[in-house]
């Protein structure tokens, strides 16, 4: 049991630089040294960012761009993780997808925007298939290594137990690669957002990306930093709820060293 | 003329943390040009008594001095080779070897003198610019050996220096430091816990008690030991090797009651 | 070996168009865009823009590498730099660098400098991670070792905690380079008047398919060839480890 002092102390530890840091911010900010228009004293961005909620302004880009993440993350796991798992057992798999995304895996994604517009449309779906192509890369490439990664031991106790090739992949291959595909999906939801936010930012739509890049266009700089603000939470918690959800989905799974 | 005071242990002990007491009221005194081996059971803390003559820990009682001045940290005049892993692997042979004299501001053609000077010395020859991932574990303590030489320490310190390696390297690098200490007469202080090893090489012997661990007692080799000499045909050899093996083997079992 | 499934893909891509499967509207043929490259090539339009490019990327990842480097090793040495850093880095974690560019084109203006800027940042936190990672893993041997051979502290960090973290940095130098190309082009999409990401903006708003598609071809192509470059000249540059990538 920690006393309170034990928990306090690393509480204060953590919040104290980043305090520290908006403090000077806001000083900074209301002695006039820079444009307050510019660099809105962080007083002021909090309360924008309660106007917004306040209002509603903020719920429908909020979930637009939530709901294209999730969609597309999604998609890409359905696709992805069958993908990933026959890559690592089949070797004609490994064979023709490897390279293929060995090859695309350095181009930024981002710039198949144009691409997609001009394939999917204008609105959400183009933004979509362009958070599920994104998303894909990290989900297969994990499940990939973690399927061809099972131990060999494994394997050969199951067959000394008389498991045939079929019942040897449900019980055994696959859930040792859903470790792997989990630590994919982790990668993927940051990858979501991003994606998401950055195509809202170029194509428009609705969106948070979308509703900052107004903001902007407006000189409101308050409420674009609260968009921004709005956005990092997202990413923040999304990733926190699926690193959280981990235990709860993959409790059979020990750790191996 | 050899002061019998050249390194002096008094009362020195040594605890970590929570009450693990390394070292208790231990009293050691070496004179120069000695080659005194050090054996004892597993955790008498003939490791952490080296440690404190290299200065990378700080005893809790007592004191130790070198050539009557107190040992404050680690430097030069107290060089260490360890069992594995104090070569720099970013380094050639050559690189490392003369690092030591490269921190000690020598200038380059005299850098160069006595690194090829001491990579003869340990029949190296041909391997200057390898690094070490490229060499045998044997050759790895040569360089380890070498590169603490060059810098001309007052005392060699020797953690358990050839334990990694297979019976018949050990045996070859056994005489190879014979050699060179006969040739240079160093003050060499070597821990070991192959009671043959200590035999083998120590002109005197001295056996720690376990843990707490003092000194239980200095033997004073008598003999004189030829290189490639088979040990089991030298009786006063193999009496001295069993009276300390024994001494060894009290320790072990009063732990083990 | 390696490159036949991306011909068998190419071959089917063109086997679709030519067959009306893939009619040109939707996606120009494989031979369409590689003509279209060819002609941008030809006509050099393409290398002032690729510089454009590479420069902003490139000085922001320069930036960011020895900055970020540079506050990891300080973080590794100096717990109280590690207790004011930390917090900050992980706040600004969940952050899409890219989302930051409109802010700094309105503090730094419209030009290079804003793009440079954000690049350079989000360059920092994967080498920083790294180096501070590096830094601190540094097996306490090696310092043992060095201080027994008259390396006093301060020389400690300089010729043996940077190159025994170099590996690890390198690492994350890796990481950095995509995401310096992911913020470049998004920067250029937001707001340019050349690089890559510029011309695959404006093709693809004016509907030149062809000559969009040849950009992405060309730009997929330099980055694969920049990643295998940077993996092999690792290699060469720290032959001493044993990278097994």
């Amino acid at each position: 049991m920690h006393s309170r002092t034990e928990t306090i102390a690393p509480f204060l530890q953590h919040t104290l630089p980043i305090g520290a840091l908006l403090l000077c911010w806001e000083l900074v900010a209301r002695t006039g040294l820079v444009n307050p228009y510019v660099f809105p004293p962080v007083s002021a961005i909090v309360i924008r960012l309660f106007g917004l909620f306040g209002n509603g302004a903020v719920y429908v880009p909020l979930e637009s761009t939530v709901w294209r993440a999730v969609v597309g993350l999604c998609a890409a796991i359905v696709v992805g993780a069958p993908l990933g798992l026959l890559m690592g057992r089949a070797r004609w798999a490994q064979w023709f997808f490897e390279p293929l995304f060995s090859f695309f895996f350095p181009l930024p994604k981002i710039a198949l925007v144009p691409l997609y517009v001009h394939l999917f449309g204008l609105f959400s779906f183009s933004k979509v298939m362009l958070i599920f192509t994104d998303c894909l890369f990290p989900i297969v490439i994990f499940t990939y290594h973690g399927a061809r990664g099972v131990s060999p031991t494994y394997l050969w106790s199951a067959q000394a137990r008389g498991t045939g090739r079929v019942r040897m992949f449900w019980r055994v291959v696959l859930p040792l690669s859903l470790a792997s595909l989990y630590d994919g999906i982790q990668v993927a939801v940051v990858v979501a957002i991003l994606v998401a936010v950055v195509s809202e930012m170029v194509a428009g739509g609705s969106g948070l990306g979308h509703a900052m890049m107004l903001a902007f266009r407006y000189g409101d700089v308050r409420s674009a930093f609260a968009f921004l603000v709005t956005i990092s939470l997202v990413g923040f918690l999304l990733y926190k709820a699926v690193q959280l959800l981990r235990d709860r989905l993959l409790f059979w799974h020990v750790a191996e060293s | 003329m050899s002061c019998a005071l050249y390194l002096r242990l008094q009362n020195v002990g040594m605890r970590f943390g929570e009450g693990v007491v390394a070292l208790d009221s231990l009293d050691l005194s070496i004179a120069e040009r000695e080659f005194v081996t050090i054996v004892g059971p597993s955790g008498c803390g003939k490791s952490t008594l080296l440690y404190l003559v290299g200065g990378f820990l700080k005893p809790t009682a007592g004191i130790l001095t070198l050539r009557g001045n107190p040992i404050v940290g680690p430097g030069a005049d107290r060089g260490i080779v360890f069992q594995r892993y104090s070569l720099f692997p970013w380094l050639t042979v050559r690189r490392n070897i003369s690092y030591g004299l490269e921190e000690l501001g020598v200038p380059r053609i005299e850098r160069d003198r006595i690194v090829a000077e001491h990579v003869r010395l340990v029949h190296l020859e041909g391997f200057e610019d390898r690094y070490p991932r490229e060499l045998s574990g044997g050759m790895q303590q040569r360089v380890a050996l070498a590169q603490t030489l060059v810098c001309q320490p007052d005392i060699l310190l020797m953690d358990e220096p050839f334990g990694a390696l297979d019976a018949q390297t050990r045996r070859i690098l056994q005489d190879e430091l014979r050699r060179i200490w006969l040739r240079d007469t160093k003050t060499v202080l070597f821990v070991t816990h192959d009671v043959e090893e200590a035999v083998a090489l120590g002109t005197r012997i001295v056996v720690m008690s376990t843990r707490p661990g003092r000194v239980k007692e200095v033997i004073r080799r008598e003999f004189d030991v030829s290189d490639g000499e088979d040990f089991e045909a030298n009786p006063q050899f193999s009496a001295l090797k069993l009276r300390i093996w024994h001494s060894v083997k009290k320790e072990v079992e009063a732990v083990r009651r | 070996m390696k490159i036949v499934p991306l011909l068998l893909v190419v071959m089917l891509w063109q086997a679709a168009s030519m067959s009306g499967l893939l009619p040109a509207a939707v996606l120009p043929s494989f031979f369409a865009v590689v003509v279209a490259l060819l002609s941008l090539v030809k006509s050099g339009q393409i290398f002032p823009h690729t510089a454009a490019s590479f420069l902003r990327a490139g000085t922001g990842l320069l930036i960011g590498t020895v900055c970020g480097t540079a506050v990891g090793l300080a973080m590794a040495r100096f717990r109280p730099v590690q207790r004011a850093v930390e917090p900050i880095l992980l706040s600004i974690y969940p952050v899409p660098k890219p989302a930051l560019i409109p802010l700094f084109m309105v503090w730094l203006g419209i030009g290079d400098l804003s793009k440079i800027t954000v690049i350079a940042l989000s360059c920092l936190v994967p080498v920083m991670v790294s180096a501070f990672n590096g830094a601190r893993s540094v097996d306490e041997i090696l310092l043992w070792s060095a201080r027994a051979r008259g390396t006093t502290e301060y020389r400690l960090w300089w010729r043996v905690v940077l190159p025994a973290a170099l590996p690890q940095v390198a690492t994350g130098v890796r990481a950095a380079i995509a995401i310096a190309l992911i913020v470049m082009v998004s920067s250029e999409f937001i707001s340019a008047e050349h690089g890559l990401g510029y011309l695959i903006f404006t093709y693809g708003g004016v509907g030149a398919d062809n000559a969009m598609m040849a950009v992405v071809l060309y730009l997929t192509a330099i980055g694969f060839l920049i990643d295998r470059a940077y993996v092999a000249g690792l290699r060469r540059l720290m032959a001493w480890h044993a990278f097994a990538h």
